[in-house]
């Protein structure tokens, strides 16, 4: 029997629509009860749709930047909306405040990456692994850090420069080095889909490789989990379903998004044509799978080339990523003053 | 949900221009805007902006007019054409109005060739919005209407008639005006003054009771916004347009060669900056959002050929509201009335 797929998400922004943008918005969140906070369209569903189509094999773990003081809150979020997981890590921001380490407080580099090694360790041999994450943090790169630490793609010295540049602390330099230590060589992390929160232009994602892929929505991460065989054309029928019943969505924005992905070379035309094939035996709205069809021979495109997986150049990565939060971080500012 | 398709390469701009106003309309998630054009130049452009795919889709056409070409030879030359395969998915179906910042007479052309004049309709007219002294309708509106502004050069009474009455259903669905006023510009406010189309439609008008017809205007009311809905031939109704924006234009250029000479100047236009402030953004065309042809079955909104994202956007959102309105519905209406 091959080991378990592995699903790793994040919360805030890619399972949970959160907005941690401001003081007040944070004070909310703290106060917030299970029943009020809102799910991203979709994403109960696709998680839900993910357990059932691995017929309980797959394992599901949340990592997520919430002060583990939220635990019995997110918990019953989760239990409200179905999800059955294995395990949940918080960020203990509680005792980074009382230990004065500010830094940790924002920090996702030195939180997530020994907090994901650490869990690898756990992992059962030979388990590929799914990340979920958004572009509100840094998920796309601490997801690709984590899946080329793990091939042994990313040298050492490479390794101290990042966290040299990320401001980590040494005690989560230590874990980051010791689980490295133990953790046989690996290339587990086979995709990591970036949910789109800020609608960030997909040129940002493109240095990752093709391995690291953004979407507007969860329709489009269903599309991208068929291509790789975790997910069958039904579910992927049940999941735009969902969306128009009950997120508003319309066949037309499922169309959109689906000429999006094959655009964007996302999702491959033979896969395209395999998704009409199967959603039409396995009886999803046949109208609907026609429309796709026509969609992807009316767009008479060149076929989109898929570029190689390389490794990317981590520290300059991390440096543009600092920078253009910067830049980012003063233009609020700005606009927060105009509005005073 | 309405879908705009966009003619991605008309417009001095190109595609960079209606891809960012696109792309800006799709985060507002109000609107389905499908780009029509070159999908290579189209996606290089989207990549590096931030959109909502739910919302945006692009329409490959390997053709393109440009400003410059002769109109009916370019649409002979060019069947595959953006403009001319935006107006064809319309007229499919596969959106509910086009909007284009291109060739002027070869959206018209385009126009004419994928869709069908209402019935009643004898010519389609171009209308173009200016701003009034006067406000109007529930939003308070500044502008008065003026069709047409350059489809056909030479009317009858019979197009001017249709003209009032397209004019008027456009002023009550987009201005939320119930009762716009309609008036014929002529050389005289006096109702024997005019052409002979002019005074034929005059007559014709006083007698039609389904619309607030307030008779002839002067050039000299229009500014002051004496009537909502300005009714004249195309002709006519281009030198105007394009005198009024010349004026504004000419007004700001006045006050910016005032401000670099004098010192005493600088200071008073300092002291006047939030009225010079708020006539810049009365008649900032950009904020217009485009003239629409009216007459078809289908609305087509011809934005500005110098127009940017923002004009491109406005016209979007000009075209999403006449489709959201029912104003094709509204003209074919009162015409068959």
């Amino acid at each position: 029997m091959s080991a378990p797929h592995i699903y790793r998400w994040d919360l805030d922004k890619t399972y949970l629509q959160t907005d941690f943008d401001s003081i007040s918005s944070l004070i909310r969140i703290a106060f917030q009860r299970a029943a009020d906070k809102t799910n991203v369209p979709g994403s109960a569903e696709l998680l839900r749709l993910l357990r059932a189509e691995s017929a309980g094999r797959a394992l599901i773990y949340f990592i997520s930047g919430s002060p583990a003081q939220m635990r019995s809150v997110l918990a019953e979020k989760l239990r409200l909306d179905g999800i059955h997981y294995d395990g949940f890590i918080l960020k203990e921001q509680l005792r980074n405040l009382l230990r004065g380490r500010f830094r940790a407080l924002r920090d996702q580099v030195g939180y997530k990456l020994p907090a994901l090694l650490n869990a690898r360790l756990d992992a059962p041999e030979g388990s590929e692994e799914t990340l979920f994450g958004d572009d509100a943090e840094r998920d796309a790169f601490v997801y690709s850090l984590y899946g080329d630490l793990l091939a042994e793609r990313v040298a050492p010295e490479v390794l101290d420069e990042v966290l040299e540049l990320a401001a980590v602390y040494p005690d989560s330099r230590e874990i980051i080095f010791t689980a490295l230590d133990k953790l046989p060589p690996c290339d587990p992390v086979k995709r990591v889909i970036i949910h789109l929160d800020r609608k960030s232009p997909p040129i940002h994602f493109e240095a990752y490789g093709p391995r690291v892929v953004p979407v507007y929505n969860y329709f489009q991460a269903g599309l991208v989990l068929f291509a790789d065989d975790r997910l069958r054309a039904e579910a992927v029928g049940r999941l735009g379903t969902t969306l128009v019943r009950r997120y508003e969505f319309t066949p037309r924005m499922l169309l959109r998004s689906f000429q999006d992905t094959l655009r964007r070379g996302v999702l491959d035309y033979e896969a395209a044509q395999r998704l009409g094939r199967q959603g039409v035996r396995s009886g999803i709205d046949a109208e609907v799978v026609r429309l796709f069809a026509q969609e992807a021979e009316e767009m008479n495109m060149v076929p989109v080339v898929q570029k190689a997986q390389h490794v990317p150049d981590y520290p300059a990565l991390l440096r543009r990523e600092q920078n253009r939060h910067k830049i980012e971080k003063q233009r609020r500012r700005r606009l927060q003053g105009r509005w005073l | 949900m309405a879908t705009i398709a966009l003619d991605a390469m008309g417009g001095d701009h190109g595609p960079s221009a209606a891809v960012s106003a696109a792309a800006r309309i799709s985060l507002e998630r109000d609107v389905g805007v499908l780009l029509v054009g070159d999908q290579a130049a189209i996606d290089e452009a989207l990549r590096r902006t931030r959109y909502d795919a739910a919302f945006l889709s692009i329409h490959h056409a390997p053709q393109a007019i440009g400003m410059g070409e002769s109109p009916r030879e370019a649409i002979q030359a060019k069947p595959e054409a953006s403009l001319l395969v935006g107006a064809r998915l319309v007229s499919q179906g596969h959106a509910d109005a086009l909007v284009s910042a291109g060739n002027t007479g070869a959206a018209v052309l385009a126009c004419a060739k994928y869709f069908e004049k209402l019935p009643g309709v004898p010519r389609t007219a171009l209308a173009a919005v200016f701003p009034t002294e006067q406000r109007r309708g529930r939003h308070d509106d500044p502008f008065s209407l003026i069709l047409d502004v350059g489809a056909t050069l030479e009317v009858g009474a019979d197009a001017l008639v249709a003209f009032a009455h397209m004019g008027s259903a456009y002023a009550s669905r987009i201005s939320r005006n119930a009762n716009p006023r309609v008036a014929l510009l002529s050389n005289g406010s006096e109702d024997y003054k005019g052409t002979a189309a002019i005074k034929e439609a005059n007559q014709r008008l006083r007698g039609d009771g389904r619309l607030n017809f307030i008779g002839n205007i002067e050039g000299v009311d229009l500014p002051r916004g004496k009537a909502d809905v300005v009714i004249t031939g195309g002709f006519v109704g281009n030198v105007v347009l394009k005198m009024l924006e010349g004026i504004s234009e000419t007004v700001v250029d006045i006050a910016r060669y005032a401000y670099r000479h004098k010192l005493a100047w600088r200071a008073g236009l300092f002291m006047l900056r939030g009225g010079i402030l708020q006539l810049k953004q009365l008649t900032d065309w950009q904020q217009y959002g485009g003239a629409p042809i009216l007459g078809f079955d289908h609305l087509f909104i011809k934005a500005h050929g110098r127009s940017g994202d923002r004009a491109i956007g406005n016209a979007i959102k000009v075209a999403n509201k006449a489709v959201k309105s029912g104003l094709c519905e509204e003209i074919a209406a009162h015409l068959a009335e």
